[in-house]
């Protein structure tokens, strides 16, 4: 599973980063400081509830189609 | 209605009349009371997506977008929906600052953003955890003997605004002068009121700028002025807008939200300890009580002809941002006028601190106040309810909230001979 960022979409809710702090960190202005990254194995859920909190919708899961959910 | 400017704007040429709703929304809701959020998640089965109202408060006529998704769209678009100079104040007084960032577009808002930016990140919440735990304790241990309280007196003015003066650097003893400018400016209705705190306020702002020149502090003012935009320093003008978008952004939203969050708990008692029970859901409860009850109302000016939806938008033309239909619609929300906890809404997105680059820079420090406000009411009170004989007032004018809202519970049997004899020997 991958995560792909719309990077300049983010305007700093941060609400992925409150649900998965690890996997999605912020920069010194509270941004999203990744554009992507492969998900751990076992973090699959964990990436997909933070994705869907983006109030922007600039975090899209690749290869969902294989993962429960 | 009560309201002294109430007249409708004739609707224009362009707009269908099938499409005019004839009513002021902040009026309505106003008018329902405690039954206001469900009066608004029901505009959801009663009006086209997109409605033209005549009038709001003293503003002039606008289209009501009612569908998150197309506000969403609308937030989203700075181009063709611009934050330009929607507020009076400098008008007022005869100036031309600009509240930055909120009311630039980009490109050049993202220059003002980014000085504020690094001040409200979580990191920076979460290392005034303590000092906004000690501030709640301490409004708290005033009233708690007590038995009842005003609790906007009591609390939700006191709270936000010690907060704010102690992360601007700023007199804690002006508290009360904050909080009466804070009430007259943003509630009141009188154009000569609201001209004569926005020039008390900017005075002060001004001074304080010109004081800070001459030795600079570690507040907020001083950091403005060791700050550059395109690599010079701000100009006065440019400090005095922000401060005061920051005063005017800060203190009334988050007393508005409280007054709702604790009026909703005071009628509800089986959520009240549902949460006691399980003070870990308090974070999704603060969530949910944000999209239940969402106060903030903006607008936007459409910048160029534009086919929205099944509407032609006209250059000129005021488009209102209701976060509270967002919030309430129902393609997004199953039984949106239900306050459920368990939503999950800690992870399902709401519209309450608005969308786009203008999202509410405040937003990690109200999420923070809000939820240790609520943490600590639930820990140390027993059940609180609407305190006998009185009636809380919902207000819909300007930035939504609760007025009258008085508080009551029960003193253990000890504390109330505590407090009695402290009377008695007072």
């Amino acid at each position: 599973m991958k995560v792909l960022i719309n990077k300049p979409g983010c305007v700093g809710h941060a609400r992925c980063s409150n649900v998965a702090p690890a996997l999605y960190p912020l920069d010194d202005n509270g941004y999203i400081a990744s554009s992507g990254f492969n998900v751990p194995a076992g973090q699959e859920n964990l990436a997909l509830r933070g994705a869907r909190a983006c109030p922007e919708r600039v975090i899209q899961i690749r290869d969902t189609s294989t993962e429960p959910r | 209605m009560n309201h002294p400017d109430e007249a409708s704007t004739p609707v224009p040429a362009h707009i269908p009349m099938h499409l005019v709703r004839d009513f002021d929304l902040w009026a309505e809701l106003t008018a329902q009371g405690e039954n206001a959020y469900a009066w608004a998640a029901a505009l959801h089965q009663t009006t086209p997506p997109i409605f033209w109202i005549p009038r709001l408060g003293f503003l002039p006529g606008t289209w009501v977008p009612r569908r998150a998704e197309d506000l969403r769209r609308i937030l989203q678009d700075p181009q063709t929906f611009s934050s330009v100079g929607l507020t009076p104040y400098a008008m007022l007084l005869g100036e031309s600052w600009r509240l930055a960032p909120l009311e630039i577009d980009p490109p050049e808002h993202g220059k003002y953003r980014a000085l504020l930016n690094p001040l409200f990140t979580p990191k920076k919440v979460e290392a005034l955890e303590q000092d906004i735990r000690l501030l709640a304790n301490q409004l708290i241990d005033e009233v708690i003997t007590q038995g009842r309280c005003d609790f906007n007196e009591a609390f939700a003015k006191p709270f936000p605004t010690l907060i704010f003066l102690t992360l601007m650097g700023w007199p804690l003893e002006d508290r009360p002068l904050f909080q009466h400018w804070t009430q007259t400016l943003i509630k009141s209705f009188d154009l000569q009121t609201v001209t004569d705190n926005a020039r008390a306020i900017t005075s002060w702002i001004r001074n304080h700028i010109a004081e800070r020149r001459a030795n600079p502090g570690d507040d907020f003012t001083s950091y403005l002025l060791n700050s550059e935009i395109d690599g010079r320093p701000l100009t006065d003008d440019e400090m005095l807008g922000i401060n005061f978008l920051i005063f005017i952004a800060g203190l009334d939203t988050v007393t508005s939200c409280l007054g709702l969050f604790f009026r909703h708990l005071a009628r509800n008692p089986e959520q009240q300890a549902q949460l006691r029970a399980n003070p870990e859901l308090i974070g999704d409860a603060v969530e949910e009580l944000l999209r239940s009850y969402s106060i903030v109302n903006m607008r936007r000016t459409v910048t160029c002809d534009v086919q929205f939806g099944d509407v032609m938008m006209k250059k000129g033309d005021m488009v209102l941002i209701s976060t509270e239909l967002a919030n309430l619609d129902p393609e997004v929300f199953d039984a949106p006028a239900k306050v459920d906890f368990q939503r999950s809404a800690g992870a399902s997105p709401h519209m309450a601190f608005s969308y786009g680059v203008h999202r509410c820079v405040g937003s990690h420090l109200a999420r923070r106040e809000l939820r240790i406000a609520m943490e600590l009411w639930l820990q140390r009170l027993p059940a609180f309810r609407i305190a006998d004989n009185s009636t809380p007032r919902f207000n819909a004018f300007g930035v939504f909230g609760m007025e009258d809202l008085h508080l009551q519970w029960d003193l253990p049997a000890a504390t109330a001979e505590t407090s009695n004899k402290q009377a008695a020997s007072a």
